[in-house]
């Protein structure tokens, strides 16, 4: 079992109740496949540095989870399908620090 | 005018054998790493701010040489600042 880091940029139109979903929804396969998340951020609306598929601006959802090589490999698969996401990021850490938010003080 | 070129004549000669272009100004260049000190700030691709200040105005990454950061945490860096371009954040 190893840290990980995930990180969602969703389209900038989706509706409130869309995005819970798509953070249950990733809140879930994590849970059901051998993984235990630790923590979920909400960064909320942040610009874009460059245009990404036409798109100026993107929700962030980030993720700090448990899990092993299966986790992996079911949300890279449910991610590769999704339509309402444009990008994303998994990093492995030896150890999570749930102290810092860099982006708590864009959302006040 | 007088008085700025005997000035002028005083220092030279000392200011040309320090600045000779055979030999290299040590005092000038010798600066400490400022991410390997002992209260720095983590690098990661999260802390924004952080990797702002190593990033030139055409998002291109910042040699050693200008920022006299240690080979070591360049390499973080420019780790780092990837994952960040790749998230859309820089």
């Amino acid at each position: 079992m190893a840290f990980y880091e995930n990180t969602i940029v969703a389209k900038q139109d989706l509706a409130e109740k869309d995005l819970e979903e798509l953070r249950d929804k990733y809140n879930q396969i994590i849970n059901s496949s051998s993984g235990r998340v630790v923590k979920i951020e909400e960064w909320g609306l942040l610009k874009l540095a460059n245009r990404i598929k036409k798109y100026n601006k993107g929700f962030y959802i980030h993720y700090k989870f448990e899990g092993s090589k299966k986790t992996l490999n079911e949300i890279e698969k449910k991610l590769r399908i999704e339509k309402s996401i444009i990008r994303h990021l998994t990093v492995r850490y030896k150890k999570l620090d749930t102290k810092n938010e860099y982006f708590k003080k864009d959302k006040q | 005018m007088k008085r700025k070129n005997r000035k002028s004549q005083r220092k030279g000669p000392n200011s040309i054998s320090k600045l000779s272009l055979f030999q290299k100004n040590d005092s000038k260049f010798s600066k400490k790493c400022p991410l390997s000190l002992k209260n720095s700030p983590l690098i990661d691709y999260k802390n924004i701010d952080l990797l702002k200040k190593y990033i030139s105005e055409n998002g291109k990454i910042v040699s050693s040489k200008i920022t006299s950061v240690s080979f070591g945490k360049q390499k973080q860096l420019t780790r780092e600042i990837k994952k960040a371009k790749i998230l859309g954040l820089l």
